[in-house]
């Protein structure tokens, strides 16, 4: 079981300074938290996720990282379920 | 359902919404079901204004008399007081400030977080 940090704006800043020293992180970007900068996460070695059509929806598809794995709300909800949220979103 | 452990983060500036004072609400009620949960109270990013001793707390006080009543007090992130310039001599004296691997700790302490 990892923390997982929902991440969205306004403040998902504050949960990814925290997710980037949390070596038990799991991240996921939903709705506007696609647009947060998460080089930090990807370069402390943390996963990141984020939800395919909210990346679509915002014509995002070439900005976000290939390195953020998209899912679907099905994943998301697995996801949910299995692990301890920590959610800022 | 048995005790838990509640960490409460606050993440918006005062007044701009009302989400700074039904936090502290929310954190009074956790505290005072049959259960009696306890809880964290952490103020991240744009949230450490409310911790500035200028502030006017009046809407507030009630909560934070009952939840002082119990130990509780408000955890200031020094990380995102510095990225704000505020100097912790500007703060109240019931604020208490955590490094962010601190509070990554009352992260992982916690049973549940809810966030506002």
């Amino acid at each position: 079981m990892s923390n997982l940090y929902l991440v969205d704006q306004p403040y998902g800043g504050n949960g990814v300074n925290l997710a980037v020293q949390d070596s038990d992180a799991v991240v996921v970007l939903i709705q506007d938290g696609v647009y947060l900068d998460v080089s930090g996460l990807s370069g402390a070695g943390r996963t990141v996720y984020a939800v395919k059509r909210d990346v679509e929806r915002r014509g995002l598809e070439s900005r976000v990282p290939s390195t953020v794995k998209r899912i679907g709300f099905d994943e998301l909800v697995d996801l949910i379920e299995a692990n301890k949220v920590v959610n800022f979103a | 359902m048995g005790q838990k452990h509640v960490l409460i983060t606050f993440n918006r500036v005062p007044y701009g919404s009302i989400f700074y004072t039904e936090g502290l609400r929310a954190a009074v009620g956790v505290t005072s079901g049959i259960d009696e949960h306890t809880v964290d109270l952490l103020y991240l990013g744009d949230g450490v204004n409310f911790c500035l001793k200028d502030v006017d707390r009046t809407d507030s006080a009630r909560y934070l008399t009952t939840l002082a009543a119990q130990d509780v007090n408000l955890k200031a992130e020094k990380e995102a007081l510095q990225d704000r310039n505020i100097a912790e001599s500007e703060l109240a004296d019931d604020v208490e400030v955590v490094s962010r691997s601190q509070a990554l700790e009352l992260i992982c302490k916690a049973d549940v977080t809810i966030d506002f």
